[in-house]
């Protein structure tokens, strides 16, 4: 019974935090058709934040605006010097975002060199529940989760920004002759995404390791969720962050770590093979 | 141009190049002595690759002004060695044929030093410097790190009977290091009236232990055997802790820097134990005046030293002694000489016994983010594995 518990806490909490982590990317690339491949360099970003924030003692919250500020800005520079001229070129935009990656990747590493850097638990220790002991950290993170996709569905769904989103994303020549601004609607889409990805990078840092590559790590497992879950809707992103996680946590317990991640493999090349438009496809 | 007039000129040009290059060979004989040292610049492990630069580039200048290799000057030339082994093979024939390099160096993964060892094929003395799993007898190259006999037994056996543990969980990632590792670690398990509870090897993608943290919750286990690398080790010690295991549960690791203990972080490192023949802080004299020189000459904001980096002084040392020794460079020769060869190094002395080293080993136990020496085990042989 208390492994049952272990097991469904550890899955759930696997599925919210790469639904966190694969918010930002499904956000550009379903809406603006961008595959961003720094997307874990902001997640990276975000990170390093909460790294600066506590080695100048102050509160870990102030980790939150700082990563969203940093992300905005090099999301806007990215957009506007990169990005911009390249919607509806998939390739290039691949190509381009690529070396922007590198181009943070390296910026951290020289500023900070490549060591390990480590973040403290706002609260460390765990607590007992349901007849088992967790870490509180992990508890708190998956709260948070919850409430910020609660809050973006509704948002999505009922504020008019959203409703230009989506006006833009089914047609974009219709929704600018209406006047939606849609080169400005592009440009903040691309910075709320990156945006999230730094705030994802924020709340995981006191559990995961902090260095200037891990953001790799975090793109790859994005696009597992990106193929199984479909793009565009946030419905195929939690259901594909919740096939993936779920098979890795279900496979590795009972085989080991090899099958777990052998099965996710698996799963994306049937998919690509037999449903390329995942489980939930907006066409 | 005829045909025939230009193989004839193509000739003498050839003649003449392979005879000016016997003349620069013969001139070099009391010039510069290029080594060639294989150091990970890039890659996963190009983490240690600036601290192995500073210590290589420490190591010659202390070496020159001894009066060098054979009074011969030494100079050396970096090759990555943080690239796929054949990759890395194809830069040291480069160092080899195409620079001149007389002597090679090696800090990089068994991976990369079976390749070399193919290149070099007994022709060019090659010292391999990190901490391996053992084993290995090919002519010509001589081992300056430690085996697990010599890490793993002694350290594993004291730290058992000390904190009273009998059942043994091992985790490691999934290659040829950990799983030697972990079968002399199986024999030491039994010795001491242990049980083995669990043994796992992680692929090098995997960066949620979860799953192996319930199992080892669920195995009971009280010591649990760390030979995950890296940034694996740093991210399953910070899970590890953040379940509350760390309270009850002994780590012990062969692999666990100064660097990975940054990572694991004050808050999640209670009852990490590392086995190493070297660490930063060891309360040598030797071991002092090589840490002090080291922040003197490259500031305080240096690289961190580790046993890996600081490998490389041992060495390039090791190669000047066993080749003083045999007043020459061939691998004959130098084979010929290297048992009992002694020399002091900056983590204690050393003397070669089977082209490996007997040496001092260190048990430290983590205080927060720095090492603290709890128990050093003298003189530890390193085994025979040249059986013929």
């Amino acid at each position: 019974m208390e492994a049952l518990i272990t097991f469904v806490l550890n899955f759930i909490y696997s599925s919210a935090t790469l639904a966190l982590i694969v918010l930002g990317l499904a956000m550009v690339f379903g809406l603006l058709g961008v595959m961003n491949m720094a997307h874990g360099e902001f997640v990276m970003l975000g990170a390093y934040s909460a790294y600066v924030v506590q080695s100048l003692g102050l509160n870990f919250i102030w980790a939150i605006p700082i990563s969203i500020l940093v992300c905005v800005i090099v999301g806007w520079l990215m957009e506007w010097t990169i990005i911009r001229h390249l919607y509806n070129r998939p390739f290039d935009t691949l190509l381009a975002t690529w070396g922007v990656a590198i181009l943070i990747r390296k910026g951290i590493e020289a500023i900070f060199s490549r060591d390990y850097k480590s973040v403290d638990q706002v609260m460390p220790g765990t607590i007992d529940i349901l007849g088992i002991t967790y870490p509180s950290y992990r508890l708190i993170l998956i709260a948070i989760i919850i409430l910020l996709f609660v809050t973006l569905f509704a948002w999505y769904q009922k504020s008019k920004t959203g409703l230009r989103i989506r006006a833009m994303v089914q047609n974009p020549g219709l929704a600018s002759a209406v006047g939606i601004d849609t080169s400005r609607l592009s440009t903040v889409t691309f910075i709320i995404g990156v945006s999230f990805a730094g705030l994802a990078g924020v709340l995981l840092a006191p559990l995961v390791r902090v260095e200037p590559y891990i953001g790799l790590d975090y793109l790859l497992s994005s696009f597992f969720i990106l193929i199984v879950g479909g793009l565009g809707t946030l419905e195929g992103l939690l259901i594909g962050s919740a096939v993936i996680g779920g098979s890795d946590a279900l496979i590795s317990t009972i085989f080991d770590k090899t099958a777990g991640y052998l099965s996710v493999l698996l799963l994306s090349i049937l998919f690509l093979w037999l449903r390329p438009d995942g489980i939930y496809s907006r066409r | 141009m005829k045909r025939r007039d230009f193989i004839k000129s193509s000739l003498t040009a050839v003649a003449a190049t392979a005879a000016f290059q016997t003349v620069a060979g013969k001139a070099m004989a009391g010039s510069v002595l290029k080594v060639g040292v294989m150091i990970p610049l890039s890659g996963p492990a190009g983490l240690f690759g600036p601290a192995s630069k500073n210590v290589s580039q420490m190591a010659a200048e202390d070496i020159n002004a001894a009066g060098g290799i054979l009074g011969r000057q030494i100079e050396i030339i970096f090759g990555d060695a943080g690239l796929p082994p054949a990759e890395a093979a194809q830069t040291a024939l480069r160092l080899w044929r195409g620079e001149g390099c007389e002597a090679f160096i090696g800090m990089h993964d068994s991976a990369v030093r079976g390749a070399l060892i193919n290149v070099f094929k007994e022709q060019v003395p090659y010292v391999y410097c990190p901490n391996y799993e053992g084993g290995e007898c090919a002519n010509g190259v001589y081992y300056v790190g430690e085996t697990p006999a010599q890490s793993v037994v002694p350290t594993m056996t004291w730290l058992a009977n000390e904190k009273n543990c009998k059942k043994f969980y091992l985790i490691g990632n999934d290659y040829n290091w950990p799983r030697d590792t972990n079968a002399i670690a199986k024999n030491t398990i039994a010795d001491i009236g242990g049980e083995v509870v669990g043994e796992e090897y992680m692929p090098f993608t995997v960066d949620n232990f979860d799953s192996s943290l319930a199992k080892i919750k669920d195995s009971g286990a009280d010591m649990v055997l760390i030979t995950l690398v890296g940034g694996a080790s740093v991210s399953f010690n910070r899970a590890f802790a953040s379940f509350g295991l760390a309270d009850n549960v002994m780590r012990l690791g062969t692999l666990i820097d100064e660097n990975t203990l940054m990572g694991i972080g004050a808050e999640n490192s209670k009852n990490v134990f590392s086995a190493a023949s070297y660490f930063a802080n060891i309360e040598t004299a030797d071991a002092k005046a090589f840490a002090e020189s080291y922040s003197a000459k490259f500031g305080s904001k240096a690289a961190l030293l580790n046993g890996l980096s600081t490998s490389c002084y041992d060495g390039l040392t090791a190669l000047d002694a066993i080749a003083e020794r045999a007043g020459g460079l061939s691998v004959k020769e130098m084979d010929s000489v290297a048992e009992g060869t002694a020399f002091g190094s900056p983590r204690g002395d050393a003397v070669m016994k089977n082209r490996h080293l007997t040496l001092d080993i260190y048990l430290a136990e983590a205080k927060g983010t720095d090492f603290k020496i709890v128990k050093t085990f003298s003189k530890q042989e390193p085994g025979n594995f040249c059986k013929a």
